[in-house]
């Protein structure tokens, strides 16, 4: 809402953050009332935080739920793309996972007869 | 549905995944009269004389779920096709093997190569027709259409009719 005061508008919004808290925000400043410092640098610490996404992270993820059958690679190594990395073995179904990539092997995640599920991450390249 | 014949591959699934690498179509079939190393699930060896029906097909991009359904559809579709044709009682024993007279007479293998999307995918049936005999290691486990029968089975016709039933059901799972 706006507030006009002496021929100057204040854009105000009021906010319930929780129990007993309050968020003013003021042309863009924010004030708290309700609440002890340590609440408020929780709520700014929880709502600043941008969530931790890799972009440029190789990640060779499993395209179905299933038990590791074989890993043909070992970590250190350095991969080709369309190279043969595993093999996923569903109830009905083998699927040899290549990959999507070219790099080095940072981490496998997964061990033989090891059970996954669909969309868990196995391997890391970089 | 273009069918190519061998005499002798080592595996028709293996000879699939070459063809299907190398851009072959959708619902191309490798047909082989005998499988030197013809294998099942986790490279379990499928015993693969001449007599017996080995196929496999090379399969359109698909989900791996729809993949999924599909094989298990694949061991229906060869089980009402024995049931179909003659007289006895198939068990479909999933996930992908049939039986007749508790002895496994067909199995299937799905081989998926997968990427961040499925790349291509061949599904292997191995149907035991004509085969008169097995070896000890499999011959309380294993049967064929002829012992079970007492006579020759046509092997093309029940091709036919396995690949007509798969093409219809993957239609209903993924178009």
């Amino acid at each position: 809402m706006k507030i006009k005061i002496k021929d100057k508008v204040y854009d105000i919004e009021i906010q319930e953050t929780g129990s007993k808290k309050v968020k003013i925000t003021v042309n863009g400043r924010e004030f708290f009332f309700g609440e002890t410092t340590e609440a408020r640098e929780k709520f700014l610490a929880a709502h600043a935080a941008i969530p931790k996404r890799n972009f440029t992270k190789k990640e060779i993820k499993a395209p179905i739920a299933g038990i590791i059958s074989k890993i043909f690679i070992k970590e250190g190594e350095f991969v080709k793309k369309d190279q043969k990395l595993l093999i996923l073995s569903s109830m009905k179904m083998e699927n040899e996972i290549v990959s999507d990539f070219e790099g080095k092997v940072k981490e496998i995640l997964v061990k033989e007869n090891q059970n996954i599920k669909g969309g868990e991450v196995l391997i890391v390249l970089t | 549905m273009q069918i190519k014949n061998f005499k002798t591959l080592s595996s028709t699934n293996q000879k699939a995944r070459e063809l299907a690498r190398t851009g072959a179509s959708p619902w191309e079939v490798i047909l082989a009269k005998e499988q030197v190393s013809g294998y099942g699930r986790k490279g379990t060896a499928w015993f693969s004389p001449k007599g017996g029906l080995y196929f496999s097909i090379i399969l359109p991009k698909s989900q791996v779920e729809d993949l999924q359904t599909l094989t298990i559809l694949a061991a229906f579709i060869v089980a009402k096709t024995i049931k179909d044709n003659f007289p006895l009682e198939p068990f479909i024993k999933l996930p992908n093997d049939v039986w007749v007279n508790n002895k496994k007479i067909a199995g299937i293998l799905t081989e998926n190569i997968v990427a961040r999307t499925v790349r291509f995918s061949v599904m292997g049936i191995g149907l035991n027709t004509n085969i008169d005999k097995f070896p000890k290691d499999l011959e309380n486990i294993a049967t064929s259409l002829k012992i079970e029968l007492g006579k020759e089975v046509d092997n093309e016709k029940i091709l036919k009719a396995i690949l007509k039933g798969l093409k219809e059901q993957l239609k209903t799972i993924s178009e």
